[in-house]
């Protein structure tokens, strides 16, 4: 390859054929870092078009030009073009009077719950009044797991059990929240598979039917292909059931467990690859504190240095 | 099952070889990569699958015969490299009646561990063993809640407490109850951790050492990228892993990660969770899944000759 390129120097242009075997080393890296298989590849085909038909350089020079273009890509896509300031709108409904409400939801495991209570304890530094609606009343424990955030950050529990509908305890948690002039609402929902299509159907209910200020995707960092799939399908599955004049969608991410993954961070760019959908916050550990902004840098530079 | 899909896919570029009249290098260069994108984009891991096809080849260079032995050889080459993948030619541990058989779950934060715990009670309960669960989770929030939840519904005893907070006491503590009381399948549930935070793997040493397990299984999440190989290692290195359960196969995820688990803990899968709920756990057998999955009948004769 390399006496190939030092003919390339000087007048000659890039075609596809130059660009192909650095290309595909990168999407290698990219995938070795977790970036989903197809989004690595879309990614190298959009440098490829960019590219090509430019001028030639050398070998070294070239590699460079391709992983600071990957770098800018990977960078925009990162970079939400919706800021969400969660302190700034729980700060604008208390002053209607209303309750700030978040609905987490995702598949199994993936630290919703614990997420929320992050959230929580984040609402209570900032003083506002916080209150959980424990709507998951399907998996063993899960109410007494809220409780037992509750208990710890001093925040009341809405509860009905494991009986009821979600969405029922979710409209009556809504109205004692606001019977309370509670300033934040945080609604817990149960883990289910995004191809569940009954589970779906009940998670989508209670979101439109209870119409939150805020849906929040919780994925794990730690999840390879199939995160794509996850928030693809769980957007979906709002947007079909949503009333035509208000359609409802997932409106940011969680990330959690970015503490568990080291360098391999891909997940961060699978997931808003396809959806644009911004990153609120990374759960970088398993206590209340861990709750951090995504750094777009340190993510570009793990990828690509 | 859901592993079987990335069987079909390889079994669909092999029989390229089967249809052509010649195998040239091209050919070959096709046919493994189609092999390639259905192994990265179910998971597995990225270094394997470069290793795997650079071996192919190089037998393919080596040899000089043609047409069917040629064939022959690149599937055999095929089916020697993901057998070797997936066989971790380690017997898994069989329990023994009539005696305490102490079975410790460990794995990743939310990977499924209380879950696959109480499905795996369940298993043997069934069968008419005389079975017990014991919560060594003291961090997560409601943990004992949710398996004593799940214990009760199965009607299996458990142990566990609200107050002690150090899990190498209620491990110890509850294995020695259970064995006093001839119980012969004593389960021992523990925290999630990763291998970044060095104190929870030490405490999982001090559990392991408390009881002196048969078996320690290690329950992963089928969803995982990347990651996963680096974590699964640094638990066999950790404690003595001797088999693996892959669970939330029900969902979309292609289970590709459960290979590369299986390369780095040397252990066997021997069920896959297909479902929360407690029936949901299908044993796994690596030889006909191998065989499944390539749709040959005579594989072995195939590795043999
Ligand atoms: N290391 C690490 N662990 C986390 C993080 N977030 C959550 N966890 C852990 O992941 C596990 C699952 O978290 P949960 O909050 O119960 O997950 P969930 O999505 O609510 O689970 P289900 O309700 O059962 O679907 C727990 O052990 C948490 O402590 C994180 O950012 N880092
Ligand atoms: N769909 C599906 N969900 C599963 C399966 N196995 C477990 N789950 C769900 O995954 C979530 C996490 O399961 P747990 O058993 O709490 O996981 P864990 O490993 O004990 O979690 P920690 O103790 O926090 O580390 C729960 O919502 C379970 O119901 C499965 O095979 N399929
Ligand atoms: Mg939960
Ligand atoms: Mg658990």
């Amino acid at each position: 390859i390399v006496s190939n390129f030092k003919q390339l120097t000087g007048t000659k242009i890039l075609d596809a054929q130059d660009l192909q075997p650095i290309l595909d080393k990168f999407k290698e890296q990219l995938m070795n870092k977790n970036v989903g298989e197809q989004i690595a590849q879309q990614l190298c085909d959009s440098i490829k078009k960019n590219l090509i038909n430019t001028q030639a350089k050398a070998l070294t020079l070239l590699n460079k030009t391709v992983k600071e273009s990957l770098k800018d890509a990977i960078s925009k896509i990162l970079t939400p073009k919706r800021n969400i300031d969660i302190i700034a709108e729980a700060m604008r409904q208390r002053e209607k009077g209303k309750p700030y409400i978040i609905t987490f939801i995702g598949v199994n495991g993936v630290g919703k719950s614990t997420n929320l209570a992050k959230v929580a304890y984040l609402f209570k530094k900032e003083g506002f009044s916080v209150m959980f609606a424990a709507c998951d009343n399907f998996r063993a424990g899960a109410v007494e797991q809220i409780k037992t955030h509750g208990r710890c950050l001093e925040i009341p529990v809405f509860d009905r059990g494991y009986k009821d509908e979600p969405a029922d305890i979710a409209f009556q948690a809504i109205r004692e929240a606001q019977a309370k002039k509670v300033d934040v609402l945080l609604i817990d929902t149960a883990g289910r598979m995004q191809d569940n299509e009954p589970l779906m159907k009940q998670l989508s209910t209670l979101v439109v039917q209870n119409n939150p200020d805020l849906i929040v995707f919780i994925g794990e960092a730690l999840v390879g292909n199939d995160g794509t799939d996850q928030l693809m399908k769980f957007n979906k599955a709002l947007i079909d059931l949503s009333p035509k004049d208000r359609i409802r969608e997932i409106d940011a991410i969680i990330l959690s467990k970015f503490d568990t993954v080291d360098d391999k961070v891909g997940a961060a760019l699978s997931m808003t690859y396809n959806t644009g959908k911004p990153i609120l916050f990374c759960g970088v550990g398993q206590k209340y504190t861990h709750l951090k902004k995504l750094n777009v840098r340190t993510v570009v530079h793990a990828l690509l240095d | 099952m859901v592993l079987a899909d990335l069987g079909k896919r390889i079994n669909n570029a092999l029989q390229q070889l089967n249809k052509a009249p010649v195998i040239d290098e091209e050919l070959l260069n096709q046919v493994l990569k189609e092999i390639q994108l259905a192994l990265l984009q179910s998971d597995v891991n990225v270094k394997y699958v470069a290793k795997l096809k650079s071996n192919i080849i190089m037998k393919f260079k080596m040899e000089d015969s043609q047409g069917v032995n040629l064939k022959k050889m690149i599937q055999q080459a095929v089916v020697q490299e993901l057998t070797q993948m997936l066989d971790s030619n380690k017997k898994p541990f069989v329990p023994k009646r009539g005696k305490p058989n102490v079975v410790m779950f460990v794995g990743l934060q939310g990977a499924g561990k209380t879950t696959t715990c109480t499905k795996y009670a369940y298993h043997w309960q069934k069968k008419g063993w005389r079975t017990a669960l014991i919560c060594a989770d003291t961090f997560r929030a409601g943990a004992f809640d949710q398996l004593k939840q799940n214990a009760t519904k199965v009607r299996v005893p458990f142990y566990g407490s609200y107050s002690e907070t150090d899990p190498v006491a209620i491990a110890e503590e509850g294995v020695k109850h259970f064995k006093k009381e001839n119980y012969e399948m004593i389960i021992v549930d523990t925290s999630g951790r990763h291998k970044q935070e060095s104190e929870l793997f030490d405490e999982m040493k001090q559990v392991q050492a408390a009881v002196n397990p048969d078996e320690c299984i290690f329950v992963m999440d089928g969803s995982i990228g990347q990651a996963c190989y680096d974590q699964a290692q640094a638990f066999r290195n950790a404690v003595n892993v001797g088999s693996v359960i892959i669970t939330k196969l029900d969902g979309h995820a292609k289970g590709g990660g459960a290979l590369s688990a299986v390369a780095a803990t040397e252990s066997p899968i021997i069920f896959i969770g297909t479902g929360e709920h407690f029936e949901d756990l299908e044993p796994f057998n690596p030889e006909s899944f191998v065989k499944r999955l390539l749709g040959l009948g005579d594989i072995k004769g195939m590795i043999t000759t």
